[in-house]
């Protein structure tokens, strides 16, 4: 963006006389006009979807026209969210990674929604009773609610059945530990030589994912990996960490069983398909593109323990960002509501492998005969039971970094663990310093 | 008459039978062949049927049954024809203005005096240095307290005026005698007269230099667009392609990622191959390699 501010000034007579035609009508008369923005985490064919999605909900309810605005990753939305409500143009409603919303609370983005929901007639908890209780820590904020659960996920063990069955292990009794699963890792991995052709397991490390993954692995080593109820404090450099860290980089460089490095998701998902890692960890937003591709039979296993059994929550909120007029979000809360409804839950569940966060979406009988069909679908919400809410912090996306690059170091045998994680505490002490001293240290 | 010597008959004679220019053609060759290997898996994948599954995923070797069907699926997501005609909008009025602006600011640094000059100019130079990143809060707002949000004006009011532009061609009017524009203004040729039938037209590889900068960079441009356009129907290509390539949780279909991928350097890779020689020239005279 290079530009003097003089040329600009001289420029924007020109450039909005150009722009009059082009400018976006304002509405008047008729349906009040609302954005939705939306990334897309999973591939093309869910733009479509989401694109039935709504032409659905404007056919259903002709004083409201909503647009469905792609807005890149869950990372480029927040962004994109945050640079619209600075510039004066908020989005009515976004579907917001689930662990940017304390982050976006602290910084006055978000509209309160417990007004709108009093004003419905019902009370907090009779809404908050619809969903899972596994995604509310994610959606209330100081006891009042800010994001409504639209799409959810855990982190799941993909297994290769056949690929089993040849090394003599039973997929239907899947590894419950850490053991077990580092002992079935060595005996799905083949060599050739020095040479591995297939193997054992596989877990992705990119950004975004990297930090899941390794909060997955911290909580079913009995740990917790910031605190739940403060957004300035997180436990990077901590014994539960730290196990979970060397176990993951000892699969790598002392079993020799988890390829080398850190591989983005798509790339883990895809070895799985090929046939290339018998095992591997990843969100069950990816199970309806393993269902369609996967050309051997597969199961899906919640996360071993070493401790304990326990998984964050993924995905997405729908929110209301602050600063909107009364109008449209009162429309934006009709879309919410609607598309969170158990019927719409369950059929973008359907659709994307997520499960509904709306738990009378399970009784519908579109899903209780889709469930029947693919029982592998269940393996999620049950797991659901040991889910526990997302990181989520003051700077949420900066603090993630600060323990993702010191994993990707180490996974890429450049850094120790314990090294790599002191590293990472001090860096997220040092993003996180502003807001503490805001609160926490700022003393009477 | 082999490969090789065909190729060295353009060579100079005294260099023909000496061996560090066939080393050179040979290391090219294989660089090209380095270079050509993304495009040519890209156009296998496109052209790849889904039933190969993804195990061939990674072979350069075409499939015996080609298909076109990739190619339907990543047209039917995207509008490509009107995120092509957005993209083409955005650049083509980017770079017309820019035109108008860096000639008239670079002669004014070349050719004009006055009071703070130099200092303009490193002020100019500085913008360079900053991230474009940067600018996104404070570029969304202004565009839409000029009520600029969502259109494509917008996308391309901040880039009217080029920094780099400008310092370009300051050095190229720069290089040209002053012996021309006092000629011209003996024979009573006004300031833009000047501009425009003496340093214009001697400038022109520069002009064409800053084009192809200006146009491959503004197309590929992801994340301002992003900011600015809301309605599915102004979306450029890069927005538009990466609806399908963006993932998080996901996985993806590699086939229709290659086929919308392919769909969209397709205008600018023809447009190299038919200037391509125009393309090289205007880079060498330019002083630019």
């Amino acid at each position: 963006m290079l530009f003097t501010r003089r040329l600009m000034l001289g420029l924007a007579m020109a450039g909005s006389m150009a722009s009059a035609l082009a400018f976006p009508a304002i509405a008047g008369e008729g349906p009040t006009e609302i954005d939705l923005f939306f990334p897309v985490p999973v591939d093309g064919k869910l733009a479509r979807d989401m694109g039935t999605l709504i032409k659905e909900f404007n056919e259903t309810h002709p004083n409201v026209k909503a647009t469905a605005v792609y807005t890149g990753s869950y990372d480029d939305t927040l962004i994109k969210t945050r640079a619209a409500i600075k510039a004066g143009k908020p989005p009515a409603a976004v579907i917001m990674s689930a662990n940017f919303l304390l982050d976006m609370q602290i910084e006055n983005e978000l509209t309160n929604l417990d007004s709108l929901i009093k004003a419905d007639g019902t009370t907090k908890e009779q809404f908050l009773g619809q969903f899972f209780p596994a995604l509310q820590g994610n959606a209330v904020i100081d006891r009042s609610v800010y994001g409504v659960p639209f799409h959810n996920s855990t982190p799941l063990l993909y297994i290769n059945a056949d690929k089993a069955k040849e090394a003599g292990l039973d997929p239907n009794k899947p590894p419950q530990t850490w053991a077990e699963l580092t002992d079935w890792a060595k005996k799905l991995t083949k060599r050739e030589g020095d040479k591995v052709t297939q193997w054992g397991i596989a877990i992705p490390c990119a950004y975004d994912y990297c930090g899941w993954m390794m909060e997955t692995l911290t909580m079913s080593n009995g740990g917790r990996y910031y605190n739940e109820e403060f957004g300035g404090e997180v436990y990077y450099d901590t014994p539960s960490m730290l196990g979970a860290l060397t176990w993951w980089n000892d699969l790598i460089a002392k079993h020799k069983v988890h390829p080398p490095g850190a591989t983005p998701g798509p790339a883990v998902s895809t070895s799985f398909i090929s046939g290339n890692a018998a095992m591997i960890m990843l969100s069950t937003g990816s199970l309806t593109y393993v269902r369609d591709n996967a050309k051997f039979a597969y199961k899906v296993a919640f996360i071993p323990r070493n401790v304990r059994n326990a998984v964050p929550i993924g995905g997405a909120s729908l929110i209301i960002p602050a600063g909107l007029e009364a109008e449209k979000q009162k429309a934006a809360w009709t879309l919410i509501k609607w598309m969170t409804s158990p019927e719409k839950s369950g059929w973008w569940s359907r659709a994307t492998g997520y499960f509904a966060p709306n738990m009378a979406a399970y009784k519908t009988p579109d899903m209780v005969e889709f469930l029947n069909k693919n029982p592998d679908a269940k393996t999620a919400v049950e797991q659901l039971d040991v889910a526990k809410p997302w990181f989520a912090t003051y700077k949420t996306v900066p603090v993630r970094k600060n323990l993702e690059d010191e994993v990707m170091l180490v996974l890429n045998g450049k850094k120790q663990p314990k090294e790599a994680l002191v590293a990472a505490q001090k860096a997220a002490d040092e993003t996180l310093k502003p807001y503490n001293a805001e609160t926490s240290l700022k003393l009477p | 008459m082999t490969l090789f010597d065909r190729l060295f008959r353009d060579a100079p004679l005294a260099t023909r039978n000496e061996i560090t220019p066939k080393l050179g053609f040979a290391l090219t060759m294989l660089l090209a062949l380095v270079w050509l290997i993304p495009f040519l898996w890209m156009g296998v994948a496109t052209l790849r049927p889904a039933s190969d599954g993804i195990n061939l995923m990674a072979e350069l070797m075409p499939s015996l049954k080609p298909t076109l069907d990739n190619i339907r699926d990543a047209w039917e997501i995207g509008d490509f024809p009107r995120y092509t005609l957005n993209t083409t909008i955005i650049c083509t009025g980017i770079l017309l203005v820019q035109f108008f602006t860096i000639t008239l600011a670079g002669f004014a640094f070349a050719r004009l005096n006055f009071a703070g000059k130099t200092l303009i100019f490193y002020l100019f130079l500085m913008q360079l240095m900053l991230v474009p990143v940067l600018l996104i809060v404070p570029n969304l707002t202004l565009v839409a307290q000029l009520g600029l949000y969502d259109t494509l004006t917008g996308v391309m009011m901040p880039f009217f005026a080029s920094a780099f532009g400008t310092f370009l061609m300051r050095q190229a009017f720069e290089a040209i005698p002053t012996e021309l524009e006092d000629a011209a203004l003996i024979d009573g040729a006004g300031l833009f007269q000047r501009i425009r039938h003496i340093y214009v037209p001697l400038s022109m590889p520069s002009f064409s230099a800053f084009a192809i900068i200006s146009v491959t960079s503004h197309w590929n441009d992801f994340l301002w667009p992003l900011m600015v356009i809301n309605s599915p129907d102004k979306r450029p290509l890069t927005v538009g392609l990466s609806v399908f390539t963006a993932t998080a949780e996901g996985t993806q279909a590699w086939g229709t990622i290659a086929a919308g991928t392919l769909m969209v350097i397709a205008p600018l890779l023809i447009t190299f191959l038919i200037f391509q020689k125009r393309f090289i020239s205007s880079f060498v005279t330019s002083g630019i390699k």
